[in-house]
């Protein structure tokens, strides 16, 4: 079952561009956004792993399960509130970033709210369907969707119009100091493993992590191809000029042979499937987040039938994300995301730290467990 | 006994009841003209009875085919199947002389298979029972008979391997027949609706099929069969998105063709929903998705149309979908007629009055064939559905729209389950030596 882990891991190591990532590291790509990268890659993975090797001491139990068994409520409450509204922010900003994309690349006749009120809309479906449902979803859909985003990636690498040089002449700049900004956008490629958090409940109990190697490997590719290849399409200095610059990338590349000739098409159907799957599990953890909270709730794997509290919140994350359209601009949007990447580094770091402990406290009480036994 | 049976019944002609005495017993039969076989009945009670060399009581009494009936509530269902009632030293018998007609032509029909078995199921129960068994020698092939529907007493037979079948399917199958509550049972398609529910689905989750040999495939890989007597149809489940994907021939020929086969099979389901919803999309919001030369022929086509783009479609997808209908309707001989006279408007006359633009005329015979290469009639229907909403989403969002809708539908697909097992999970596992199963931990 590693696999849904790392589809869970690869989805969200993808989404980073809807985030801004690419933007955050571009503009400080003179100043420390490549050691910052640098460092980021072992940080993150070692998050990963510490978070994958705590939980898995706690089969079929999500991380509300885990936390209210061993500290009080009161304390506990806020917490998933806190991780709640992390993954419902994120979410809203990516969807609200893509559907300007929309706009402006797709259909510039219609408005951006029109298209955001049937992601919404799509949006609310999905996240309300139960956790082992959107767990084949989202088999599928990465299924579907990986021969687009290898054919996009290596359309990219294997351009002629592809610029190496000006890739070197910033990755020389590796010796400036990191700055936290950077470093929390870079990290953000790691954060998958978060999807565990939730989905650990579904896992079997015999579940051990295997192809650890892989989590550097998916991150540090999807980490410099989407920092690196905007650089080696528009330069050292152009890059800086777009605030899309991924659409604006793919649009640089062109198909010789077949119907479509330009890949921003390819690259836009990719990311429209990512960021509905994206929105459907930040919604959905975020509602189950919230759901653990009520005292009456027995967390469910799969419900025969949506039940009306997943639709009561649903609804009302459709209308908070409707009013954030409203208020909030483009540039404005991005800076919450820039924000946002720094203060979820840091309750990720919260969440990481505070499994691990437990998990620790855990393994400790069954060995000694086992020792009495064997004493007696 | 008599007197009862006809205060039961209403008054009809082919009831029939005899009071007969030969030298030592007295007897009184009733039995339903019309069901039944009068040769049988003279062979087994007539004759033995009239020529008494050994006392018809003992006959009755010995024989297998005399059962005995204990309740006065089973003398009518009884009766209705086609059976004789005796009465004799004041016990009841019933005695099988029920004669069915039932279509004798045993070949698929539907299902048909170039170079698999041609045999069929039959309308008979236990002609049925004894196909499967014949493909299924095992001892552990479990049989159970109920009665369904309050007026038509149909009997069905429910099958599974005892072995393999999982355990929590079948009791959800079973309380889900106990449940069933209708008047009359004629097909499988009508158990099929009741069993799944009131809800309205849209994807069929029970596989209806007329072959012995995948009823066993399926028997062997734990699943459950349902047969009616009186169709010709076996209801398998539970079964996957991927079970109405393939036909048996698939199994009878060489990998990689079976193989490459079900890839185009995907291939097509794809275009035949998603086609005529690009083509709205492409030609009316983003024209410059093709290439240039490809843009301008498309254009120059349209040119003499007066209408927008989802017009000409809904008016084209119309006329096939008519096609299509007409064309199952209609006897084999005026059959051909329709589709000459469709046909021609379709490929010619409409192209040529500049009422649709040529490349509609491809797209639609595209989406027609595309959707006739499904093996299965349920999810081929289904999925000749699964078009227009997209058209819909097409006309307001455009490609947007499209692949929020292909979207969806998987989240509908992955979000279905028949009778508890998840319809749209891919099957089988990735690496073999992979231990354990989703969902474990909480269902136990």
């Amino acid at each position: 079952m590693n696999r849904y882990f790392y589809y869970g891991f690869l989805y969200v190591a993808l989404i980073n561009i809807m985030l801004f990532v690419p933007n955050i590291l571009l503009q400080n790509r003179y100043t420390g956004s490549i050691s910052s990268m640098a460092l980021a890659i072992p940080a993150g993975t070692l998050l990963a792993l510490l978070f994958a090797s705590s939980i898995t001491k706690f089969p079929g139990k999500a991380i509300p399960e885990i936390m209210y068994e061993h500290h009080p409520r009161w304390l506990v409450s806020p917490v998933l509130w806190m991780m709640a509204i992390v993954y419902f922010l994120g979410s809203v900003i990516v969807l609200v970033a893509f559907s300007v994309v929309i706009n402006r690349f797709y259909n510039p006749d219609t408005s951006s709210a029109v298209v955001l009120y049937l992601l919404i809309a799509a949006s609310v479906y999905y996240s309300t369907r139960s956790t082992l449902s959107l767990l084949f979803i989202l088999e599928m859909m990465i299924i579907i969707n990986a021969p687009l985003i290898f054919f996009v990636l290596g359309k990219a690498l294997f351009s002629s119009s592809f610029n190496w040089d000006a890739i070197r002449t910033v990755a020389n700049y590796i010796r400036v100091r990191p700055n936290i900004e950077s470093f929390a956008a870079a990290t953000y490629i790691f954060s998958g493993y978060l999807n565990m958090s939730m989905v650990n409940r579904a896992l079997p109990p015999n579940f051990r992590l295997k192809y650890r190697w892989l989590i550097p490997l998916i991150g540090t590719i999807a980490l410099l191809s989407s920092v690196f290849i905007p650089i080696g399409f528009h330069g050292t200095e152009g890059v800086e000029e777009y605030l899309f610059v991924w659409s604006v990338t793919a649009d640089s590349m062109k198909m010789e042979y077949g119907f479509i000739e330009r890949v921003l098409f390819l690259y836009l159907i990719l990311y429209l499937n990512l960021t509905l799957l994206f929105t459907t599990f930040g919604w959905h953890q975020a509602m189950e987040f919230i759901k653990s909270t009520f005292k009456s709730h027995t967390p469910k794997l799969d419900e025969d039938k949506t039940t009306r509290s997943n639709w009561i919140i649903g609804i009302a994350f459709a209308v908070i994300t409707a009013l954030y359209s409203l208020a909030v601009n483009e540039k404005l949007n991005f800076n919450i995301a820039a924000v946002w990447l720094i203060v979820r580094l840091f309750v990720e770091l919260l969440a990481v730290v505070w499994l691990f402990i437990l998990s620790y406290k855990q393994v400790r009480r069954t060995r000694t467990k086992r020792k009495e036994g064997n004493e007696e | 006994m008599i007197n009862r049976i006809l205060t039961l019944f209403a008054d009809s002609k082919d009831l029939i009841t005899k009071r007969m005495k030969n030298d030592d017993t007295y007897m009184e039969i009733a039995y339903i003209d019309s069901l039944c076989d009068e040769s049988k009945i003279s062979e087994g009670i007539f004759v033995p009875f009239s020529r008494n060399k050994k006392p018809f009581h003992d006959i009755v009494q010995f024989s297998s085919e005399f059962k005995p009936v204990h309740e006065m509530t089973e003398w009518s269902s009884s009766l209705l199947r086609g059976y004789v009632l005796i009465y004799i030293h004041s016990k009841y018998y019933s005695y099988d002389a029920s004669r069915i007609i039932r279509v004798e032509s045993q070949t698929t029909q539907v299902e048909s298979s170039i170079q698999g078995p041609q045999i069929a199921l039959t309308e008979d129960l236990k002609d049925g029972l004894n196909l499967i068994r014949n493909r299924y020698p095992e001892p552990s092939l479990s049989v159970e008979e109920r009665t369904i529907g309050t007026v038509t007493k149909t009997r069905i037979a429910l099958l599974f391997d005892s072995r393999r079948v999982n355990s929590k399917v079948l009791a959800n199958v079973r309380s889900k027949l106990l449940e069933v509550n209708m008047e009359t049972l004629h097909s499988a398609g009508e158990l099929v609706k009741y069993l799944s529910g009131n809800r309205k689905h849209l994807f069929p989750t029970m596989l209806i099929t007329e072959r012995p040999d995948r009823i066993s495939n399926n028997l062997a890989k734990g699943k459950i069969v349902l047969l009616i007597h009186g169709s010709m149809f076996g209801i398998i489940l539970p079964v996957t998105f991927f079970d109405f994907m393939n036909s048996m021939d698939d199994r009878y020929e060489s990998y990689w063709m079976s193989h490459a086969l079900m890839i185009m099979r995907y291939i097509s389901v794809f275009l035949t929903i998603t086609l005529p919803a690009l083509y709205i999309a492409i030609v009316s919001y983003n024209p410059e998705l093709f290439r240039v030369q490809l843009a301008f022929s498309i254009a120059g086509s349209r040119s003499a149309v007066p209408y927008p783009s989802f017009v000409e479609v809904l008016v084209m997808l119309f006329m096939i979908e008519m096609l299509v209908e007409a064309s199952v309707r209609l006897p084999r001989y005026i059959g051909s007629t329709g589709t000459t006279v469709g046909g021609l408007i379709l490929g010619q006359a409409a192209q040529q009055a500049g009422l649709v633009s040529s490349i509609m005329i491809i797209v639609t015979s595209v989406v027609a064939i595309t959707n006739f290469v499904i093996p299965n009639n349920a999810m081929s229907i289904a999925i000749r559905f699964m078009k227009y909403p997209l058209i819909v989403l097409a006309i307001f969002y455009g490609i947007t729209g499209v692949v929020i809708g292909m979207f969806s539908y998987c989240v509908y697909l992955g979000s279905l389950r028949s009778f508890g097992v998840p319809y749209f999970r891919l099957p089988g596992k990735l690496i073999p030596s992979e231990e354990g199963d989703l969902g474990q931990v909480s269902s136990s």
